[in-house]
């Protein structure tokens, strides 16, 4: 059984929701309080950037399990603007909405994999795992 | 939603009980200020016990209230921030470098007594 | 029915046994128990027999089953030695049954498998249960001591906590030592947390980054952090290395560091008259005589 969950981002409130439910699923599996504020915090990072700068998208989870180890997979996809350089978005305190300019960053470090996609004008794909400790 | 603020002699206090969403942070914000001017109160605590998450959002929203607050001659201080809370904005790379931190509200009022020599 | 067949195999336990040790001492060789001295080896099987008999005897009496499991798990020996005896053991018994009639109907040799499986049953249960039970224990058991090895928070008095650290630091560690130490400083409700590195073998880089998180967290929770045993050859690697630690009150010594934990908690040290003084008092005053 390996059920996937999906909140769609258009307005602000739908934050809440992805990260309600974000952390929901990750208590579920068995991630200790600290993994699922973490979790919860890297789903508002991912789908607050959604809200503000692709306008539409989608936060998804599933769990995943290998021989050793079970975690949460979260993918976050819109079909906004799509970013022009990756490496710049990555670094900390980068912003073009004076914002923090650590949502990225951030997202990176809280979670154990973070990979991301994205081609101008195309939109972004941003898939990262947590690992239960 | 609109996040309470009680007035206490020369102090506001302010207990954030709720989930936070980016309305009502700002909100409070305006709320906040709003308030400062009105009662020429020279110090704040915000409790934070409830929260149990504070993206970069509502920390960037926290980190200007408080110097928006200080440059209105109120000195702010956070109260409670949980141990997740912390140890995720510290993965952020959030620092709130300038904001005064202490244990709990009541620690946090003893903090602004001894700060403004009240 | 039951009655007489159980009857008859506790009558003939002697060669019921004889059988099942036969088998059993034959299992030894080339497998998880061939270490172990024949002597030992027959003493358990015969223990382990008698418990089985009792067991039956008693219908599931589970006080020996307890004893003897608990004796077996702490000698080590594994779960497979138990449930291959209970498997011989229903073997030998349900050949030894059959044997006894003289004309053996279906429903003579079924009544023989569930009788002999009724008397099992409720000893394997107990015995896995005993056995996995006893394997959560000891799991978590390590793993509290683990976490409590290495990352160990002392309140010293009210409102000052101590965390010695000790040996090497890498990331999943330094995780856990924080989220011990916010928590401990919340549990203690701590104003001052210090932080002891005497035993940090090494400081690199990477080891500064996680201790300087650790103070950036406690500080955000609330509490103060002070460093301290800072070493003169840590001292040299983190200015070599370019690692600002100036927002972070530093200490040489846990003495020192306690010391400023108590003026930050609004206390003295004060030194009461002490012995040597009243000498030196009596001295003089004999002198002045
Ligand atoms: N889904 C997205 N689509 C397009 N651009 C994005 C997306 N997410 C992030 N960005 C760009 O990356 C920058 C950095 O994002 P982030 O690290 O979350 O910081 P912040 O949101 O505070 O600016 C943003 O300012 C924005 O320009
Ligand atoms: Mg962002």
């Amino acid at each position: 059984m390996n059920p996937r969950s999906c909140v769609n981002i258009h307005k602000e409130w739908d934050i809440v929701g992805a990260r309600q439910l974000g952390r929901e699923m990750a208590k579920e599996i068995g991630f200790g309080t600290v993994d699922q504020a973490r979790i919860a915090t890297a789903v508002s990072e991912l789908a607050r950037n959604i809200y503000l700068y692709a306008k539409n998208g989608q936060v998804c989870f599933e769990y995943i399990y290998t021989n050793s180890q079970k975690g949460i997979l979260m993918t976050a996809v819109d079909t906004g603007p799509g970013i022009k350089d990756i490496s710049r978005v990555m670094q900390d305190g980068y912003t073009t909405s004076g914002g923090l300019g650590a949502g990225l960053p951030g997202v990176k470090r809280l979670m154990d994999e973070f990979d991301i996609e994205s081609a101008a004008g195309e939109g972004t794909k941003i898939k990262a795992i947590k690992w239960i400790r | 939603m609109r996040i309470p603020i009680l007035k206490l002699h020369n102090y506001l206090l302010i207990s954030i009980q709720t989930e936070i969403d980016d309305q009502t942070a700002i909100k409070f914000q305006e709320d906040l200020l709003a308030k400062i001017h009105k009662t020429g109160a020279t110090g704040v605590v915000i409790d934070l016990t409830s929260v149990d998450i504070i993206d970069s959002f509502i920390a960037k929203v926290l980190g200007d209230v408080v110097s928006m607050s200080d440059l209105m001659g109120a000195r702010v201080v956070l109260t409670g921030i949980q141990p997740a809370v912390a140890m995720t904005l510290i993965d952020l790379g959030i620092h709130l470098q300038n904001v005064p931190t202490a244990l709990d509200l009541e620690q946090g009022l003893v903090k602004l007594h001894q700060e403004l020599g009240g | 029915m039951d009655a007489n067949l159980k009857e008859l195999m506790i009558s003939n336990s002697d060669s019921i046994v004889d059988s099942w040790m036969d088998e059993v001492g034959r299992i030894k060789s080339g497998n998880y128990t061939a270490s172990i001295s024949d002597e030992l080896y027959e003493n358990t099987n015969r223990e382990f027999v008698n418990v089985i008999f009792t067991s039956i005897q008693n219908q599931g009496s589970s006080k020996v089953v307890e004893e003897f499991s608990e004796k077996m798990i702490n000698l080590g020996w594994p779960l497979s030695y138990i449930t291959d005896g209970l498997q011989v053991f229903r073997r030998v018994t349900i050949e030894f049954l059959l044997k006894q009639a003289d004309q053996v109907d279906s429903s003579h040799f079924s009544n023989v498998l569930t009788s002999v499986d009724e008397w099992i049953e409720p000893l394997i249960r107990q015995l896995v249960n005993e056995y996995s039970g006893s394997w959560e224990n000891i799991l978590s058991l390590q793993r509290v001591a683990l976490q409590e090895l290495s990352a160990p928070l002392i309140p010293v008095m009210e409102g000052i906590t101590v965390m010695p650290l000790i040996g090497t630091i890498d990331t999943d560690r330094a995780k856990l030592i924080m989220e011990n130490l916010l928590e401990g400083a919340i549990k203690h409700n701590s104003e001052v947390v210090l932080i002891d590195i005497t035993g940090v073998p090494v400081v690199d880089t990477m080891v500064a980054h996680h201790i300087i998180q650790a103070a950036e967290a406690v500080r955000l929770i609330g509490s103060t952090c002070i460093l301290v045993g800072i070493r003169p050859e840590i001292a040299q690697t983190i200015i070599n290395i370019g690692i600002d630690l100036s927002k972070f009150p530093t200490r040489s010594s846990l003495k020192k560091g306690f010391t400023r934990a108590l003026e930050i908690t609004g206390r003295t040290v004060v030194d009461l008259p002490s012995k040597n003084q009243g000498i030196d008092e009596i001295m003089n005053a004999l002198k002045g005589e």
